[in-house]
């Protein structure tokens, strides 16, 4: 992660040097795809579920055993989310307990003046957007909203799928609250999803650094500055950056 | 030839005596003649309105012969011209064709036959009925007389009450239940007009099997029929939002799909009745209700074996959610309607100030 690649071609002298960063390490692009492979599953067979008084669901869900098995591929999906779940927050807490996790992640005082100057940017009260380090707040706030997300997603569905086992412990008040809380926050996150995360991923400009791991010297200067800078040493700016 | 015997030698006395006896015979056939027509109910009832009346028949059983001509004209059929003849076809006259019925039962299965010819449409109905379907095995499954009565037919909602006794011949143990339930001891002690009597949810002559598929996904909207009748509801101070907030349920969102998509295929999402019981249906705050506070538990267990107390709760009923009975759901439905669309909002107005500011910057760009 510290050290920058040097991908040189020998031969040619007046070729460009093109060096890049490792922006996430193979196991946090696995997570990712794992996310996204069981987020996707867990929309397709939990959207017919939801809508079912529907005609179009009907159509999905044509069969009482087609029923049993759209929510037996949902239950999977769910046990794979589960597990990925656990072995991030697991790894996060491996990693704290060892003092090495890094806070790139973590929600500081800066990322809400960014927010502020971001806004002030696009409505054209400041020239300059705000800088940032390894990750901005619009990444903070993707992450965060689907750590949240997940965390709503997951104690919701549990209790929708042992509500007799549930209920032992917890009021049956939970039951009907889950299953609105289930049903709500999956449509929520999924528009979020596509309306956030897509558009800075997908539209304002083409990241595919969760699925290379890498991503370019030039792209590293300008959207993420300061981690740049701490990278490299140049012209060490704000303290935000980081320090793992 | 008489009267050749006479001349020849009975003495003339015994002959006077003997032609006025003629005479007379001859006056009062002639009598005869004036009375009623062999067909008409009055000649029928010179004879049948002896109550002491009745035959034998090859089964052993008595079968009385007696037709009150009192009753008889208190009935339908009697004051509108249609007489005995209409249904008794081939009693045409005295002496009457030798008896072929072998019981009482035989001839009744025999004889309602007759109310075909004037009630065919509600004839043909009852043929689909779940009694005609039994006929063929069982001779005590009922025909158009065993409910409506022979000869002294009269209208059978007259109480309205009279319906259920009617069914109750048969169907004793079922009434038992009605009875004692909200809507039978309404209809029984105050013959409330409102209240359903066995014919309003089972049907009049088509009455089907209530234990089929087709019977249990009907049954929420039978029940709908009256209990989302806001006017009528409001009558008795009931809720009639009851059978829409059901639909919203569990059980009510996969029964309307099993009622849309599967209707002939079983389903085991409870109905009304599997909660509020079918004949017994009483107040919810009657001790004796299933849906009571105190027997919920086990209403629910029906179908959730070994569930909690606590299991019940988790059917929020047919109430809108409130603080006061569905806190949980209050505090969620409270947060996500104003998540919802401060998320959506947000992210969405941010999202399109970015792809302003973005293609003002590009044409501005380009424009240099």
């Amino acid at each position: 992660m510290s050290e920058p690649t040097k991908n040189t071609t020998n031969s040619i002298p007046a070729v460009k040097i093109e060096r890049s960063f490792v922006r996430f390490t193979l196991s946090q692009r696995w997570e990712h795809w794992v996310l996204l492979l069981a987020f996707v599953v867990l929309l397709l067979t939990g959207l017919p579920q939801k809508y079912r008084a529907t005609s179009w669901s009907q159509q999905i869900l044509a069969t009482p055993d087609q029923v049993a098995w759209i929510q037996t591929i949902h239950h999977i999906a769910a046990v794979v989310l589960i597990l990925e779940v656990l072995y991030h927050l697991g790894k996060a807490i491996y990693l704290m307990a060892r003092r090495s996790l890094p806070d790139h992640m973590f929600v500081t005082l800066k990322d809400f003046r960014d927010a502020g100057q971001m806004v002030a940017y696009l409505l054209f009260l400041r020239k300059e957007k705000p800088v940032s380090g390894k990750y901005n707040f619009e990444e903070k706030v993707t992450y965060w909203f689907i750590f949240f997300g997940v965390g709503i997603m997951l104690v919701s569905g549990l209790i929708l799928w042992f509500p007799e086992i549930i209920t032992r412990v917890l009021p049956g008040g939970v039951i009907p609250a889950a299953k609105l809380a289930h049903s709500t926050e999956a449509v929520v996150a999924a528009i979020f999803v596509v309306i956030w995360h897509f558009y800075h991923v997908h539209l304002q400009r083409s990241n595919l650094s969760i699925f290379t791991g890498k991503i370019s010297e030039e792209d590293m200067q300008t959207y993420h500055t300061l981690e740049y800078e701490r990278l490299t040493g140049d012209d060490p700016g704000e303290s935000e950056g980081g320090s793992s | 030839m008489i009267i050749n015997k006479l001349r020849l030698g009975l003495p003339l006395w015994i002959t006077v005596a003997l032609l006025a006896t003629g005479i007379s015979l001859a006056y009062s056939s002639h009598a005869r003649a004036a009375q009623p027509a062999q067909e008409t109910e009055a000649f029928c009832l010179s004879c049948h309105s002896n109550p002491e009346l009745k035959m034998t028949l090859p089964s052993g059983e008595e079968l009385p012969l007696y037709v009150s001509p009192e009753e008889l004209k208190l009935s339908i059929h009697s004051p509108l011209g249609i007489e005995c003849q209409a249904c008794h076809t081939e009693i045409k006259a005295y002496p009457h064709p030798e008896n072929t019925y072998s019981s009482r039962r035989d001839l009744s299965r025999a004889y309602y036959l007759s109310c075909k010819k004037c009630h065919s449409a509600i004839y043909e109905k009852a043929q689909d009925s779940m009694h005609a379907q039994v006929a063929a095995d069982n001779p005590a499954a009922p025909v158009c007389t065993d409910c409506h009565g022979s000869h002294y037919v009269h209208k059978p909602d007259e109480p309205r009450a009279l319906i259920s006794s009617t069914c109750a011949t048969c169907h004793g143990k079922v009434y038992e239940q009605y009875k004692n339930s909200i809507h039978g001891s309404a209809l029984i002690d105050e013959d409330n007009p409102d209240v359903p009597v066995c014919t309003d949810c089972h049907g009049v002559h088509n009455i089907h099997d209530p234990r089929t598929e087709q019977f249990r996904i009907e049954t929420p909207e039978l029940c709908a029929n009256c209990h989302a009748d806001a006017e009528l509801m409001s009558k008795y101070g009931l809720p009639a939002n009851v059978y829409d907030l059901y639909k919203l349920s569990w059980h009510g969102v996969d029964v309307s799909v099993y009622k849309s998509r599967w209707p002939t295929i079983w389903h085991d999402s409870a109905v009304c009745t599997d909660c509020h019981g079918v004949h017994d249906i009483r107040r919810t705050d009657d001790p004796q209700s299933h849906v009571n506070a105190s027997n919920l538990q086990g209403t629910c267990q029906q179908c959730h074996p070994g569930t909690d107390p606590n299991w019940t709760d988790a059917w929020t009923g047919h109430h809108e959610i409130s603080l006061e009975r569905t806190p949980w759901l209050f505090y969620v439905d409270a947060f996500y309607s104003s998540f919802t669309p401060f998320v959506l909002w947000v992210a969405g107005i941010y999202v399109i100030l970015q792809i302003l500011r973005a293609t003002i910057d590009r044409a501005r760009r380009s424009a240099r």
